[in-house]
């Protein structure tokens, strides 16, 4: 992963999978019995590369939210739907640092 | 949308009558570098790393020649499948241990508008039940033979 963004987005992605996996099984898919344990055990090695302020926050996103980290679309966050000033999302761009929406918090990711 | 048109989370740009991997691996990684391609994606490796690991937990060929690889991810701005067709057959550690001949990837954003990723994948695996769809989609040659299969 090339940057903290990366892996936090990555951590979102695992969650979802394991928040999933009995409606996945139920349609037919096999998932072994040991599977959640698998997923649990990749979660902690995922967020032991991630800085602690950073993991914290994203927890506490996730507690208020479910989700932590939302997508840019028309220059809106997808969580809270505010307008993006323009200096945060030149900012986003150049650096691909972790940018949190002015209006609700989230973690934001930038699509395309 | 209705979770009936199934055809419309397919595009042309992403559908492969001949597609060719040696291995499940490169296969899945060779299709997530399609998504990126055709535009749909930009992070092909967070995308890759998704579904590299839901095979890790049990593998998505579920029999009959068929593997659906699915799962959400962030780095997908909508929900989108991808059709290959391998010709020669791919071994995908599926339920039945047979040979994979076609396969259907699909991603979703972790929440859309109208939460049809489940659903989609539930219509898609009942589709994929019947037999008589099963050899037609072996015999397709070309996506508008497809999109004529799927919208029957």
């Amino acid at each position: 992963m090339k940057n903290q963004l990366d892996k936090l987005v990555a951590l979102q992605d695992l969650d979802l999978m394991l928040q999933e996996l009995k409606e996945v099984e139920a349609l037919g898919f096999d998932v072994k019995s040991e599977g959640s344990d698998t997923l649990k055990n990749a979660r902690s090695e995922m967020i032991s590369k991630i800085p602690k302020p950073l993991l914290g926050n994203y927890e506490r996103l996730r507690k208020r939210y479910k989700r932590a980290i939302v997508p840019i679309k028309d220059d809106k966050c997808l969580g809270c739907f505010m307008k993006l000033p323009t200096y945060l999302l030149t900012h986003m761009q150049r650096d691909e640092q972790v940018i949190t929406c002015e209006g609700c918090g989230r973690i934001l990711y930038w699509l395309m | 949308m209705a979770i009936d048109d199934l055809i419309t989370y397919f595009r042309e740009d992403i559908f492969f009558e001949d597609f060719i991997a040696d291995t499940k691996e490169e296969a899945l990684d060779k299709l997530v570098e399609k998504f990126v391609d055709a535009g749909i994606i930009k992070n092909k490796e967070l995308v890759a790393e998704m579904l590299h690991r839901r095979e890790s937990i049990g593998s998505t060929g579920i029999g009959k020649g068929i593997a659906v690889p699915h799962g959400r991810t962030t780095a997908a701005p909508v929900l989108t499948i991808a059709f290959a067709k391998v010709n020669a057959g791919l071994d995908w550690d599926s339920l039945d241990g047979k040979p994979v001949h076609l396969i259907f990837v699909v991603i979703a954003p972790p929440f859309e508008e109208s939460n049809l990723y489940l659903p989609v994948l539930g219509r898609l695996v009942e589709f994929l039940s019947k037999e008589s769809n099963r050899n037609r989609l072996n015999d397709v040659t070309s996506f508008d033979e497809f999109r004529e299969l799927l919208t029957e």
